[in-house]
């Protein structure tokens, strides 16, 4: 097996819910244990996907990983640096993308790209010499100087993408890559793991999307209510069939009334 | 260097963008037409008088030497002798007389007499008017050449109009303060509450920059384009000042170099300041919806400031310890022809002081999950 190059251990968070939240989600409790303890390793070029139901966690644990919120309890280490103590190092070894990052779209993506590289502390030279590489590999040139608001949805999705490799990330994590994509753009975006895992990068994903997990993963972790329902790689999780297996451990955990 | 970039992202945003660089320099231009306009409105009257002049009393030995002096100028008198007091104190505060001279009894007679003492003369004008004032300069300045020997009484009659212009008076640091404050308004929302709301800065607070950095990032140039805003301001009061002042201008000896350039430093000082102010506001709503209404608040808040400052003039030296209003009643000093020169720079640093207290702040608050990432 190979080198870890990210390790959550125990893992926790919760947030107390504002009225509003607790109106909308008609629930009298004001606490919500979003992650609950959760552990697990990720290894470096291998594709980690992170599966489980609305609500079930995922997002606020990239959130973690990527250092935007701490955790109440727990760390995570990546490329040996906790998050928790060396948030700046670990920015530096991470991209991350959600579609709540967004570009601003006055901006050209050339534009962008040094600034973002600057941002990473991105020596000059090896940026522009990154930028020629990216940008051509992933057919961006010709749209360097167009302003990201006027680009299209599939061309956008790759310049974040590419953007958030500027700094040459050890690990890129992503949240639900393909939700709210059509066909063409969803597959735009799995093109593009596949060759960032082809260039040697590790990937954490999260997804409820069992194909994605299916057609990219290595290695799975299921998450249901913030704890890990079982975790290892793809064909030992799946057995054959990834849904069949999920929801065995579904009603497993929560019992057949859900 | 990462702190460079994100200041030049910030201007190369602005200076790449025609709408937003009309928006910020608007207001010197509106500022200085309106003035001007008003201006123009209120001083119609030719540079060469002509003079009317009520007399009571006999001293023409006095009226033909002032007479002489003022027909020198090109100007010409007509002297009526006083009537009816109402109607010429009425004549006068509408402009339609210049002055009312008051001699006492046997005026001629101690004029004449090297020896003489105890005349007495009052002179009722309004000095916001062009010609009263300098009708009021001159025969002052005669009586003095004459000798000491007399007492002079003034009585300055103010019209309604000379009262209009001294409430515009003390109304321009509040327009200078309004235009300040949305020069500060559209860039810093749309660039704060505007980043935060479409979650480009969010982007950035996962790369490795430091929270001081984006804060100051932020600050620094919204500050400087937002100076450019408040300094067409200036320009335009500055160059519509002398139109609008009049003669009063003169009559006060004018504005000194000094004290155009105090006032443009505590128009620049609190720039910084309110800029500082709207990014925390910014940074805490959640939307530019939200940030806008409470920047609102803030700007009723310095309205009502400034308007306390217009009417209460008397506010004491205490005032240099509260920002913007700092600026305020030392603008409002500096506009009546004062120079506090130390309260104006000691403004000057607090204000900074309390920005650099904000960016920390706004530092404080970027670092805050719940304030950037809470539902
Ligand atoms: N900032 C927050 N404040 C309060 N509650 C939160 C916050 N963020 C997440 N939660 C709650 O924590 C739980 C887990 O949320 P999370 O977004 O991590 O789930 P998820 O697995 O990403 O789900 P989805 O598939 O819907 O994206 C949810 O119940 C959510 O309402
Ligand atoms: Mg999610």
């Amino acid at each position: 097996m190979s080198e870890e190059i990210v390790r959550a251990e125990g893992l926790r968070k919760s947030f107390t819910l504002s009225r509003k939240q607790q109106k909308i989600e008609k629930t009298g409790e004001t606490k919500r244990v979003a992650v609950n303890g959760l552990s697990f390793s990720a290894y470096r070029g291998e594709i980690y996907g992170l599966l489980g139901p609305n609500g079930a966690g995922k997002t606020t644990t990239l959130r973690m990983l990527s250092t935007l919120i701490r955790p109440d309890a727990g760390d995570a280490f990546i490329c040996g640096h906790s998050i928790v103590k060396e948030p700046e190092r670990v920015r530096d070894e991470i991209g991350f993308l959600t579609s709540e990052l967004k570009l601003e779209g006055f901006f050209t993506t050339d534009y962008l790209f040094d600034f973002f590289g600057a941002m990473h502390g991105v020596e000059k030279g090896t940026l522009q010499k990154r930028k020629r590489e990216l940008f051509q590999r992933f057919g961006i040139d010709r749209f360097a100087q167009v302003q990201v608001k006027n680009l299209s949805t599939g061309m956008l999705q790759k310049v974040s993408l590419v953007i958030s490799i500027v700094h040459d990330p050890s690990v890129v994590i992503f949240d639900e890559p393909t939700n709210g994509l059509d066909v063409l753009t969803a597959r735009v975006v799995t093109d593009f793991l596949a060759e960032l895992k082809g260039m040697g990068k590790s990937i954490l994903l999260s997804t409820h999307i069992f194909s994605l997990v299916e057609k990219l993963c290595d290695r799975v972790g299921i998450i249901f209510d913030g704890r890990m329902a079982a975790e290892g790689p793809l064909e030992e999780i799946a057995g054959g069939d990834l849904e069949k297996s999920f929801f065995d451990l579904f009603y497993a955990i929560k019992g057949e009334t859900v | 260097m990462k702190l460079i970039a994100l200041i030049k992202k910030e201007f190369h945003r602005f200076f790449h963008d025609p709408r937003l660089i009309i928006t910020m320099l608007l207001p010197g231009l509106v500022i200085f037409l309106l003035y001007t306009v008003m201006g123009e409105a209120i001083h119609a009257e030719p540079e060469k008088q002509d003079y009317k002049v009520y007399v009571k009393g006999e001293a023409t030995a006095f009226t033909s030497v002032l007479q002489t002096a003022l027909e020198e100028d090109g100007n010409t008198v007509e002297w009526l002798p006083l009537e009816d007091e109402e109607a010429a104190k009425k004549a006068v505060e509408e402009g339609e007389a210049t002055a009312i001279l008051y001699f006492s009894e046997n005026f001629n007679d101690i004029i004449s007499d090297p020896s003489g003492t105890g005349g007495e003369v009052a002179i009722v004008y309004d000095p916001m008017d062009e010609a009263g004032s300098a009708f009021y300069a001159l025969s002052t300045a005669l009586l003095q050449q004459i000798g000491m020997r007399f007492s002079v009484r003034s009585e300055p009659l103010i019209s309604e109009e000379g009262i209009g212009r001294q409430i515009m008076q003390q109304l321009l640091p509040l327009i200078i303060v309004c235009f300040v404050f949305s020069a500060c308004m559209s860039v810093t929302l749309e660039s704060v509450a505007g980043e935060k709301e479409r979650g480009t800065l969010s982007t950035i607070l996962v790369t490795s920059a430091k929270r001081l950095h984006i804060a100051l990032g932020k600050i620094i140039p919204l500050a400087c384009i937002s100076m450019l805003g408040a300094l067409s301001s200036f320009l335009g009061v500055a160059l519509s000042m002398p139109r609008l002042m009049g003669i009063s201008m003169g009559f006060l000896g004018g504005y000194s170099v000094g004290s155009y350039f105090l006032l443009l430093f505590l128009i620049v000082s609190f720039v910084p300041f309110i800029v500082a102010m709207i990014s925390v506001v910014s940074t805490a709503a959640r939307s530019v919806k939200e940030a806008s209404a409470y920047t609102s608040v803030l700007m009723i808040f310095v309205i009502v400031l400034s308007l306390v400052t217009a009417f209460l003039p008397t506010i004491g030296n205490w005032a240099v310890a509260i920002p913007v209003l700092n600026a305020l009643v030392f603008m409002q000093q500096l506009l009546a022809g004062g120079l506090p020169v130390w309260q104006s720079l000691v403004s000057i640093g607090m204000n900074l002081f309390y920005t650099a207290g904000l960016v920390l702040l706004m530092t404080k608050m970027l670092s805050s999950e719940k304030i950037m990432f809470g539902k």
